[in-house]
């Protein structure tokens, strides 16, 4: 009986804890769980200092927010009456309710600040680029996806802010419908859609609620999903280049054989199998690599759920368009932007150009056109690709260094340095409270 | 030579059935696909807004005090000057914020344009990004690029003031009652 027991347990889990290599290469294709692993890693692609595990870790806080996400979706009311008191009763009257609210926000913002460092690391580590050595490898193009992951990630932060109905969240939406306006020409249409209307009420909430629960999550989804897969056709992490890798080139005749898979090979084509070897030490994905993707998934579950205990979400008054809190801050993310529209107005003889249009609209488009376009005008050589500040990449290094510093600076003075009115106010300077409540 | 089918009849300028159903049927793939976009584009777009009218009253002349009086609900500022009034927009014309009221006494003293001096008692400050009005909704700091509107007034057959946010005047304008 114990034996019997043993045996199935073994069945069950041998994938997972190979006994001999054969095994271990094995599992990748006989675990659905596995197969989006590659039979074998090298070490360093496994290792923090290159990646930082980066990706794991937006992966997990992404499967912590569809979780908690879909039970919210339980306790939620989409609308402009009730959607405030929902989460009033989530705090104080659903058991539990304050701890799924604070775990989805805490794992929200944490996915909004790791995805800026995993652009980081990307950019700091030449990884975007593309090279000749991988046959159908285009790095260039999960750079891409990457960027519309990072859009798609602080839109569902934006849509998902907007949703407790406080103050809070009008004031977001109210600045964001403005900013689309400030637009010329397409400005109204823009703004008609994203509210469903001329002012900021029920078909605003139901609008952003779907967005938020529905087109976005989907999006994301396969985003991501092309995002992996386009790592294992990219021939895996861009260290493995810089590792270097071996092309074995071989003329060779397949033996016909009997397969009744898609993968079947024709006769009477002498195929050419080009084999790739990469330097450096490699080791079957299962159990290194599932062993620290899960390692990596229990850490951040964890430290999200302590932070969780700590970081608690807030809820303003019941939103009211009657009065504006003093200051009125947008979240974090977009303090940078926020203090950008603050301060870019400009004025040129009789002509005004709003800085909602310059700081809201004009500078992160011109960024994000400047990122998507980065790989292609980047001339450094091969040898810079996953590596760690390249010394051909000094110059690039530093000016993409500086911009994002300027963000972060920004940040700091629209969290820190703005008081009410949005006056400066040095960081050991005390501002008056101004009431909450009209 | 002519391309004649089993009847005699000239082909030459006939599409064959295989080339017509395969039109047909593209045209209704893309056809359809293209009203389902526009019906779902256009019904993004509400036919009918159930928003607050426009033009509404905001009491009785003799109701309104001396000064400045902001009215919440309707995100504006009524100014009584004798039997004069004027109203400006408390809409903030940077990103939309409802500015707030602030008042000076003693006065605040300034230099206009022309050189003129100034006294003012109260001004308007936005507490988004920190533009600031003078008491005629002009810009004179911050990120707003254009001054707050002054709407148009008149008098109800019951005798009560009506703002019209739908048209804006100059800064002559004054309901006198």
């Amino acid at each position: 009986m114990k034996e019997k027991l043993k045996t199935i347990i073994r069945k069950l889990t041998w994938t997972y804890n190979p006994a001999t290599e054969r095994e271990a290469s094995d599992s990748t294709a006989r675990n659905f769980l596995l197969h989006w692993f590659p039979a074998k890693v090298t070490k360093k692609s496994m290792s923090f200092s290159y990646s930082m595990l980066l990706g794991t870790i937006i992966l997990t806080l992404f499967l912590i927010l569809t979780m908690t996400g879909l039970i919210l979706m339980f306790l939620y009311v989409p609308s402009v009456g009730k959607a405030y008191w929902s989460i009033k009763d989530l705090q104080f009257v659903v058991p539990y309710g304050w701890f799924i609210r604070d775990l989805h926000r805490v794992a929200a913002q944490l996915m909004v600040a790791v995805v800026f460092i995993h652009l980081v690391r990307v950019f700091l580590t030449g990884a975007y680029k593309h090279s000749e050595k991988i046959v159908g490898s285009y790095r260039p193009l999960n750079w891409w996806i990457g960027l519309a992951l990072l859009l798609v990630t602080m839109l569902l932060s934006y849509t998902g802010y907007l949703l407790p109905w406080d103050q809070l969240a009008l004031w977001a939406i109210t600045i964001g419908d403005h900013i689309a306006l400030s637009a010329p020409v397409v400005g109204s249409a823009i703004s008609r859609v994203l509210i469903g209307g001329t002012i900021i009420d029920q078909n605003t909430l139901i609008r952003w609620y779907v967005a938020h629960v529905f087109f976005l999550p989907v999006i994301i989804s396969l985003l991501i999903l092309w995002h992996m897969w386009r790592i294992r056709k990219d021939g895996g992490l861009a260290v493995v280049e810089a590792l270097g890798i071996e092309r074995i080139k071989e003329d060779k005749v397949v033996a016909k054989a009997k397969t009744y898979s898609l993968m079947g090979i024709v006769t009477g084509i002498t195929p050419t199998i080009t084999q790739y070897r990469v330097r450096g030490e490699a080791v079957s994905s299962s159990p290194n690599l599932t062993r620290r993707v899960l390692v990596v998934m229990v850490l951040v579950t964890a430290v999200s759920m302590g932070l969780a205990f700590f970081y608690k979400a807030p809820l303003e008054q019941p939103a009211s368009l009657m009065w504006t809190p003093n200051p009125a801050k947008a979240p974090w993310y977009f303090l940078w932007l926020q203090e950008l529209v603050a301060d870019t107005t400009i004025r040129l003889g009789g002509l005004t150009i709003s800085g909602g249009f310059v700081g809201g609209i004009v500078i992160p488009t011109v960024l994000l056109l400047f990122a998507a376009a980065w790989p292609l005008i980047d001339r450094s050589p091969e040898e810079a690709i996953g590596v760690w500040f390249h010394k051909s990449r000094n110059l690039q290094n530093a000016a993409f260094i500086l911009v994002c510093t300027v963000i972060v600076a920004l940040i700091y003075v629209g969290a820190v340095m703005r008081g009410p009115y949005w006056h400066l106010y040095m960081p050991w300077q005390h501002w008056i409270k101004m009431p909450t409540r009209f | 030579m002519p391309d004649n089918d089993r009847e005699g009849n000239n082909t030459e300028t006939r599409i064959s059935r295989r080339r017509f159903l395969t039109y047909l049927s593209g045209f209704l793939i893309v056809g359809g696909f293209l009203m389902q976009g526009v019906a779902a584009l256009r019904s993004l777009f509400p036919r009918v807004l159930y928003e607050p009218p426009t033009k509404f009253k905001v009491g009785l002349p003799s109701d309104l005090p001396e000064g400045v009086k902001f009215i919440p609900e309707h995100r504006l500022f009524v100014i009584r000057n004798g039997d004069r009034f004027h109203s400006i927009s408390a809409i903030c014309t940077h990103l939309g914020c409802t500015v707030n009221l602030a008042k000076y006494s003693p006065p605040k003293e300034y230099k206009a344009r022309s050189g003129q001096e100034i006294s003012e008692t109260y001004e308007f400050h936005c507490p988004c990004h920190g533009s600031k009005y003078r008491e005629d909704g002009d810009v004179y700091a911050g990120p707003a690029p254009k001054p707050l509107p002054w709407f148009k007034m008149y008098l109800a057959p019951d005798g009560q003031i009506v703002v019209d946010t739908d048209v804006t005047v100059g800064h002559e304008f004054r309901l006198q009652v």
